[in-house]
């Protein structure tokens, strides 16, 4: 009864995961460009605005890492981590390296003609990464979810 | 040509009776990962593989095979 309870219970986190993860890694790297479009100064919102960017990436980053939905019992979020899930998880911090990478490699050349912030270049750094393994994270699961 | 793993997972789900979840019950896993397997999305380790064979009680030959 309870195993039953636990696998249904594992579909609804792998569903609700599939279906938020891109729209999240979406909202992610769109808010970031409201940042670049309007660059923090020393205000106390930029510093709230910053705090709120930084706490939200960590969040992220753990969801990436351990699967989130938090909220569920262990053994729940354990079978929803099963070995597919594992193997997304996998790719999609490889796209999220790669990505990260060549922002890295775009900065490195854009610093050699403009001026630009370590803070500014470590905040585009962590939103390309992030962002992007979201969406790859979210994608995969949605094309298992197809069908299922 | 690049190798690839196929398999009778469907037919001989089907042939046992049981759905995607049941399965995915028996095997501890999720039912995104059998429907996985059955689309060839994804190639499952060797525990999962001989997981599933034993859940359908065939050798996993029979489920399993290469193709070149």
């Amino acid at each position: 009864m309870n195993s039953k309870s636990d696998a249904a219970r594992a579909e609804e986190l792998s569903r609700k995961r599939a279906r938020a993860l891109p729209v999240l890694g979406v909202l992610f790297i769109s808010q970031q460009l409201v940042f670049f479009s309007s660059p923090a100064r020393d205000r106390m919102v930029d510093h709230v605005h910053i705090g709120a960017w930084l706490i939200l990436s960590v969040v992220m980053l753990l969801a990436l890492t351990t699967g989130g939905g938090w909220i569920y019992p262990r053994s729940v979020r354990q079978l929803a981590n099963d070995e597919a899930t594992r193997v997304h998880r996998d790719d999609a911090f490889r796209y999220g390296f790669l990505a990260a990478m060549v922002a890295c490699i775009a900065l490195y050349v854009v610093t050699l003609f403009e001026p630009f912030g370590e803070r500014e270049a470590i905040h585009l750094i962590l939103t390309v990464g992030i962002g992007m393994a979201l969406l790859r994270f979210g994608l995969l699961e949605r094309r298992a979810m197809r069908d299922a | 040509m690049p190798e690839r793993l196929y398999n009778r997972l469907k037919e001989l789900r089907t042939e046992a009776g049981l759905t995607q979840a049941e399965l995915a019950e028996r095997v501890g896993v999720t039912r995104k990962t059998v429907n996985t397997v059955e689309n060839l999305v994804f190639t499952p380790s060797a525990l999962l593989a001989l997981k599933l064979a034993e859940a359908l009680n065939v050798p996993v030959e029979e489920l399993f095979w290469i193709e070149r």
